[in-house]
């Protein structure tokens, strides 16, 4: 059996840059990174931070009716682009990565009746794995099975590779993949907690010292065909890595035989890759690992860029959201610079990308990272 | 037909009386006593140690575990904590309310490195996860694949119950149900096939089946009527039709026959009202 490809047709983006893919292009190019101020109140100790909130949201990120409300708008973009005809849109898979999925809601509503009428308050009033695939459904038409990914900060990269394999093996003809992650307490309290939210976030640089948050909707459609797009998923590898459950192990050798893996898996020689969407959440351990594995598996390294000083980590989500934002970039030939860099930390060895660089042809590989020690790289290969 | 290499089951209803703690199990059947895992993450732990214990998983086994509920006491508790106590959740209960945390203690105590995933579908996550499983030893993205589903029923039940959208009158309980699948079958090993297909199609080998002497059996999304239907052709319940309930009864139901022993094949009808599936296990000559 030949492995069909997997070309992308359609994309969607809603993120802190904007609303759409060309529209959060154009701000890509200009520099915009924008965030607000988050503040939960009431808590024992403080939670305030810096948060990347989609582009246009009103004051309330915590409205209940959010969530639904948001589902359907970057599927709708991807979509449109990828004009399937009625009977494919029927059979076309649904393959959806998050770490929250509809947490926003379910603490909206045990509140409410928190509010109301304790006594008859139960937290968790809601499972919110299927609600995602469900709206998309109704939303968008689509009929064909759903896969709902949640392996942390790289569910929807796994449910892109997921799609990519059933496309490759003749299961499905189309897949559409959404990632999507919301403002939500749990995340905001827990990261809060963990101690891993910076003022800042500066991936690779020597000042760096943690995450800032962000959310956001990404989607994409891959087909059997090829689109109008010049892009195709080739494929991708995804490993286990048991140092610790937060944090892949800093001595990068995890990380470096994950690289190793999918350059095997897609037939590629490092010297092929063109440059590296890193993982980069500018955490101290998380770049120090990345670094240390992308020198043990690249001599000499290619470009290496991270789009995270734009779109906040979008968590889950970040799989497609930055794949969409890079691949959309791509398409228009050139490769973003990495904001949030202004020093070398000589233990990384590892400068990124600090100007937009032209586009050539050929393999793009891009690396995600997430708890549970889940990580996932796939490789995006453009073609004129 | 793919390789059935080992499985493991275990299935607790619930009753009045709080569900045993499983510390001792999992003392005897895992590497070590984890700390910081909950109930969810013994379930998996307990069901992952006992698939093929002892046997060596080769380097590049994947792992695929998932729960069409997940990690639902331990999120109770963090919910709680934000909402209503106004506390930061503790680190461990935070991190904990990933699905992949469990899939990380699994892949540890099973030596794991290669693929760790983590996905579901409501009703149907056994099937959803046997399809990308097996859509991966097809590619050869790997040889041996540990394909996990855990139900977890926590406390008080009608909650649980409530989340679950179950029956009002089932019996709830809770599940861990692993099966080690390999790309190609030993000879006159077990062995395991999935297809999607039109009803009719699946209506008619199911027929087949039964006219044959095969045990047959259905998914929890499978529609009512079409289940009572084929229960009245056949003239018999179902296999595993009177189990306890919980989110994937298909896991249930395909690991118990296992469990009984059972000879000869168990046809599964499972998936759901927008496309039907097929399981298939043959059992060891």
């Amino acid at each position: 059996m030949t492995p069909r490809p997997a070309h992308i047709v359609g994309l969607g983006l809603s993120c802190a840059l904007g609303r759409g893919l060309q529209p959060s292009l154009k701000a890509l190019r200009a520099g915009q990174r924008r965030t607000r101020t988050l503040e939960l109140r009431g808590y024992s100790e403080p939670v305030r931070m810096p948060y990347y909130a989609m582009a246009g949201e009103p004051d309330d990120l915590f409205a209940i009716e959010r969530f639904l409300a948001l589902i359907p708008e970057a599927a709708a973009e991807a979509l449109a682009q990828a004009g399937l005809a009625p009977d494919a849109l029927k059979r076309c898979g649904i393959f959806v990565g998050s770490t929250a999925f509809g947490v926003s809601r379910a603490e909206g509503e045990y509140l409410e009746v928190l509010g109301r009428d304790p006594t008859a308050a139960f937290a968790l009033p809601r499972v919110g794995f299927q609600e995602i695939s469900e709206r998309l459904r109704t939303a968008c038409g689509v009929g064909g099975p759903d896969f709902t990914f949640n392996t942390a900060c790289t569910a929807s990269a796994n449910a892109l590779l997921a799609a990519q394999r059933l496309i490759s093996l003749g299961a499905l003809d189309h897949a559409l993949v959404l990632g999507l992650e919301l403002a939500n307490r749990t995340t905001l309290t827990g990261f809060s907690g963990l101690q891993l939210v910076a003022a800042e976030l500066k991936p690779f640089d020597a000042q760096r010292s943690g995450i800032v948050l962000g959310e956001g909707l990404g989607a994409a459609v891959l087909s059997s065909s090829p689109g109008s797009l010049g892009l195709r998923l080739a494929g991708g590898a995804s490993n286990s890595d048991t140092f610790s459950v937060t944090t892949a192990n800093p001595d990068g050798s995890s990380i470096a035989a994950l690289q190793r893996t999918v350059l095997r898996l897609c037939g590629l020689q490092a010297g092929q890759v063109r440059a590296i969407k890193a993982h980069g959440t500018a955490s101290p351990l998380n770049d120090a690992g990345e670094a240390a594995g992308l020198r043990q598996a690249f001599d000499p390294l290619p470009p290496v860029l991270a789009l995270k000083p734009y779109l906040g980590h979008t968590l889950g989500a970040c799989g497609i959201i930055e794949l969409a934002l890079l691949a959309g970039a791509l398409e228009q030939g050139w490769m973003p610079a990495t904001a949030g860099f202004s020093q070398a930390d000589p233990a990384l060895g590892l400068t990124p990308l600090l100007q937009e660089a032209p586009a050539p042809d050929g393999a793009y590989l891009l690396n995600y990272f997430g708890f549970g020690g889940s990580n996932t790289a796939l490789v995006l290969e453009k073609a004129s | 037909m793919s390789g059935l290499r080992a499985f493991s089951h275990h299935l607790q209803a619930v009753g009045q009386a709080p569900l045993p703690p499983l510390d001792e199990a999992i003392r005897q059947a895992c590497r070590e006593p984890y700390r910081r895992v909950d109930r969810f993450i013994q379930l998996a732990l307990l069901g992952a140690a006992r698939c093929g214990a002892g046997l060596p998983l080769d380097e590049g086994c994947g792992l695929y575990l998932g729960s069409g509920i997940g990690p639902e006491g331990n999120n109770i508790v963090v919910q709680e904590q934000i909402c209503r106590d106004h506390l930061l959740p503790r680190p461990f209960n935070f991190v904990n309310t990933l699905g992949s945390s469990a899939t990380y203690f699994v892949a540890k105590d099973r030596g794991l490195t290669a693929q760790g995933w983590w996905a579901c579908r409501r009703g149907a996550t056994l099937e959803a996860l046997l399809e990308l499983a097996l859509a991966d030893l097809a590619l050869g993205v790997c040889r041996q694949a540990l394909v996990g589903v855990v139900e977890e029923c926590p406390a008080p039940y009608e909650e649980h119950r409530l989340r679950c959208q179950a029956p009002a009158a089932a019996v709830m309980a809770e599940g861990s149900h692993w099966l080690l699948l390999e790309a190609q079958a030993a000879p006159g090993g077990a062995s395991l096939a999935l297809r999607a297909g039109e009803p009719a199609e699946l209506l008619e080998a199911l027929a087949q089946a039964w006219a044959a002497g095969d045990a047959l059996a259905f998914g929890a999304q499978v529609p009512p009527l079409l289940q009572a239907g084929v229960a009245r052709l056949v003239g018999a319940p179902p296999f595993g039709a009177g189990l306890p309930f919980h989110d994937s009864l298909a896991a249930a139901r395909a690991t118990a026959w296992l469990q009984e022993k059972k000879k000869g094949r168990l046809h599964l009808l499972c998936g759901g009202p927008e496309r039907l599936m097929y399981l298939s296990i043959q059992a060891p000559a």
